[in-house]
């Protein structure tokens, strides 16, 4: 029990014991909701309820009034689980960042790359961000909604995005690092 | 209201998982891309063979029926994991991992990320039209699996993607295929 309690309070497991543990929630989910886990499409609800909020006219449109309509549809509350979800792992090992100072750029290893700025990390943050949700729309969700998800359901179309992610991904991250890779 | 407080417990222990991962860290998401830390690789093969042994499993045992599968146009998702990957680089989340991020309290999470990702969905939602029903009927296999399109049996399929699972972890852990890291000695 103790051994238990100490492995919750450290602040990164083994892979292999944090990717059963979401195994588990994904065989969960289907079998308690018959559902599947996903991300980027709360976003879209999200995206729909502020937009017919401000401008009505532009969001009516057949993807954000039959495809994704706004609300607070499950993947939202998925979505909000996950905040707190993360929230809780950081607690048990104390590693919460809220109102500390080095929150606004919190990884040590892109200041040694690209410098202390913080501006920096929130343009390529943010360009980053509005990538990665473009995308998920087209291939038809994220690592979760389909590289998780489809996987495990053994879909042709999550083993196509991993091997598309992973191509890009690497020679992105050549590009980025040059002669640091 | 059932429905959305399991939904609600799934989605924090997803969060969890992530975060004990470490996988609501810029480092640990781009240094699977540079081969120095393939943690991610690994928690989300595991995640696979233990969802996928359960899951057909519990089919084969009739106590469950499968969700919407996520549908194959080859093109479209390709493409998309060509464009998604860049941004896994560029940012260091993705959609899931930025939203645990958020819940640590990391501002670089909160601000860029969750804006980005509605920006994102803006655009993708205005411009839906023109590019979606284009992209997904070029090769649309529809809701199908790789046992019913290639008539496998289910069970040998799973327990092939176990071993190709295994023997990767073995490959990277045993046999040196993660490279050492330089960044950190400079």
């Amino acid at each position: 029990m103790k051994f238990v309690l100490n492995y919750i309070r450290r602040e990164e497991w083994s892979p292999y014991v944090a990717g059963t543990l979401l195994g588990i929630v994904g065989i969960a989910a289907v079998w308690a909701s018959n559902s599947l886990l996903g991300a980027s499409g709360a976003f879209e609800n999200v995206a729909g309820m502020i937009g017919k909020a401000i401008a009505p006219a532009a969001f009516d449109n057949m993807y954000f009034n039959f495809i994704m309509p706004p609300g607070i549809t499950t993947g939202v509350i998925l979505v909000i689980g996950l905040f707190f979800g993360g929230m809780v792992g950081a607690a048990t090992s104390g590693t919460l960042q809220w109102g500390k100072k080095g929150s606004a750029n919190s990884d040590d290893q892109w200041k040694r790359i690209f410098g202390p700025q913080t501006w920096k990390r929130w343009l390529l943050a943010f360009v980053g961000a509005i990538i990665l949700e473009y995308a998920a729309g087209i291939a038809g969700g994220c690592t979760s909604g389909l590289a998780i998800s489809g996987g495990m359901l053994l879909a042709p179309s999550a083993f196509i995005f991993i091997a598309g992610m992973f191509a890009s991904g690497i020679l992105t991250a050549l590009i980025v690092y040059r002669n640091r890779y | 209201m059932g429905n959305y407080i399991i939904t609600l417990v799934l989605g924090v222990f997803f969060g969890f998982a992530l975060n004990k991962a470490g996988l609501t860290k810029y480092h640990k998401i781009v240094n699977v891309f540079r081969f120095t830390d393939m943690a991610v690789l690994k928690f989300m093969m595991t995640a696979l063979v233990v969802a996928m042994s359960g899951l057909y499993a519990l089919r084969g045992l009739g106590l469950i029926t499968f969700p919407n599968i996520p549908a194959t146009y080859i093109v479209g998702n390709l493409v998309g994991g060509l464009i998604f990957g860049v941004g896994m680089a560029l940012s260091g989340y993705c959609p899931g991992t930025c939203a645990a991020g958020a819940g640590e309290g990391k501002l670089d999470y909160i601000v860029p990320g969750l804006l980005g990702f509605l920006t994102g969905a803006v655009i993708y939602g205005l411009t839906y039209d023109q590019v979606f029903p284009k992209i997904s009927a070029i090769t649309n296999y529809g809701n199908t699996t790789i046992p019913d399109l290639w008539n496998l049996s289910s069970f040998l399929t799973v327990v092939a993607f176990a071993l190709m699972a295994f023997f990767l972890f073995y490959m990277i852990d045993r046999a040196g295929w993660q490279r050492k890291e330089m960044i950190k000695e400079e």
